[in-house]
């Protein structure tokens, strides 16, 4: 009987065609938004969180002003006899900018004794890990692009420092790595110091190992005693850095559409909630024919039920869509920024079964429910009089 | 098959329908990350080499190329719905020419 009902629920539809598409399209366009910033948001977080277990479990930087400065490496001494210390290493890095790229690239220096970067390991494109003392770089392959260089090439970045060589490109990183390494030049210690003017014997931050990563906490107070003013921040605590840059970002975004969400749930509401004269007459008639006010109820249970699983299923997977399979035109501007060099790599969703139910459940459930009210009050009225009006 | 047969296995499936995209999307978000799965010893590698496991999303003068580095007060001060003081995302991007100037 209830599948009857169902039926019959569909057929209404089919009559009143035009009211049942723009209910559904709006709806599906509201769920296709939401949906979307959140599957864009959580992909990249998840994509931050990839690369998060190899970070040091501890970097300290000094701070004048307020603002993180360079740190003397002699500094590291101070560190090395901390119980669970296993290594601290100075890290040189920074920025330059290029003028003909109108933007920053990333220059990060490799201390003697760091893991290799090879085609084998899958890391690089082309070429080879840089040889220190040789004034060689590996670069981002969107760097590269851009600036037209091929392996071979050489490349003066502009700096302040006149004893500063330029720098031969003997790599490029997998495209597939470009969201952490679009903007990226790899050289070694020493060249990137001398890009960077840092000071012989400074460091941009000193990155710290630990034999327990358990007692971070513990290494961290105790660094804050022996460099007073130092920022010591925790591989652990940077978890939160990506769900609130991400969320916030996503905030934004879904806090502009609010305006437009709420015009469409309120149009929803409306349309949902009236009984038009038409439906009134139609429900008359069938309380006249014999359908009790359950059958009646459940006919319009079903036929909201119809508008919004329809609506949210193409409205999930229009989000999808967009953010996955299309690449997220006009939604990734707004949620990653604006940067010159944009990764290309193609995202990887990182949402899963129990949220996507949840946005679903979230649209399905008040939009079935707002319906059964004025549904009531037209199935509970006498027919006679509902057809003489 | 009858008229009405069609019509209730039609209003079936689509009732049922936000479980089959849910489905769908769910096997194919699975087919994705194990593809990205293959990508987690060279991203592994490559992230030792790396100043922090921030994404190449903004440039450096915004101080939000590595945000959980750079950001004043990251990853201290921070708090849930804070404002961005110099946000590298938002619904519309600055014009081109006050961007490249």
């Amino acid at each position: 009987m209830r599948l009857s009902i169902l039926a019959f629920a569909l057929q209404a539809l089919a009559r009143r065609k035009a009211r049942a598409l723009a209910l559904g399209g709006g709806l599906a366009f509201a769920v296709a938004l939401v949906a979307a910033v959140i599957f864009l948001t959580e992909s990249l977080r998840a994509e931050a969180e990839r690369a998060h277990a190899a970070q040091p479990d501890i970097v300290v930087q000094k701070l004048v002003g307020g603002r993180p400065t360079t740190i003397s490496a002699a500094e590291a001494a101070k560190l090395t006899d901390i119980p669970s210390v296993r290594a601290v290493t100075p890290r040189v890095w920074g920025y330059v900018f290029l003028p003909s790229l109108q933007g920053n690239v990333t220059i990060m220096g490799t201390p003697r004794g760091a893991p290799p970067l090879s085609l084998a390991n899958g890391v690089l494109a082309e070429g080879r890990d840089v040889v220190p003392g040789a004034h060689e770089m590996i670069a981002g392959a969107e760097l590269a692009h851009f600036l037209g260089m091929r392996p071979g090439d050489e490349l003066g970045l502009p700096t302040g420092n006149p004893d500063a060589h330029a720098l031969k490109l003997v790599g490029t990183f997998r495209s597939s790595l470009d969201l952490y390494t679009a903007d990226l030049v790899i050289c070694d210690d020493d060249d990137a110091r001398a890009l960077l003017a840092l000071p012989a014997g400074d460091a941009t931050d000193l990155s710290l190992s630990l034999a327990n990563p358990a007692e971070a906490r513990v290494v961290a107070r105790t660094i804050g005693e022996r460099i007073p003013g130092a920022r010591v921040i925790e591989r652990d605590l940077l978890a939160r850095v990506y769900h609130l840059a991400y969320g916030r970002r996503a905030g934004f975004v879904l806090g502009a559409a609010i305006p437009a969400l709420l015009a469409l749930l309120v149009l929803a509401w409306d349309r949902a909630s009236g009984v038009g004269p038409d439906e009134r007459k139609e429900i008359a008639v069938l309380k006249a024919v014999g359908w009790s006010t359950s059958d009646v109820l459940w006919a319009k249970l079903f036929e909201s039920l119809l508008v919004g699983a329809s609506a949210t299923a193409l409205g999930l997977l229009l989000g999808y869509a967009w953010i996955f399979w299309l690449g997220a035109p006009g939604l990734r501007p707004a949620l990653v920024g604006w940067s010159v060099l944009y990764p290309r790599a193609a995202l990887t969703p990182a949402v899963d079964v129990a949220q996507l139910l949840g946005i679903s459940l979230a649209v399905l459930g008040p939009f079935a429910l707002l319906s059964v009210v004025p549904a009531w009050r037209a199935a509970t009225t006498d027919p006679l009089e509902t057809m003489r009006s | 098959m009858t008229t009405q047969r069609r019509t209730t296995l039609a209003a079936v499936v689509l009732v049922v329908s936000p479980v089959l995209v849910i489905g769908g999307l769910g096997l194919d978000a699975h087919a994705r990350r194990a593809a990205k799965e293959r990508d987690a010893a060279s991203i592994d590698a490559l992230a030792r080499r790396l100043p922090s496991s921030d994404l190449a999303l903004s440039g450096g003068a915004r101080w939000l190329r590595t945000v959980s580095l750079e950001e004043p007060g990251a990853a201290f001060a921070d708090g849930p719905a804070l404002p961005d003081p110099d946000p590298a995302g938002a619904a519309m991007a600055p014009p081109v020419e006050a961007w490249s100037r």
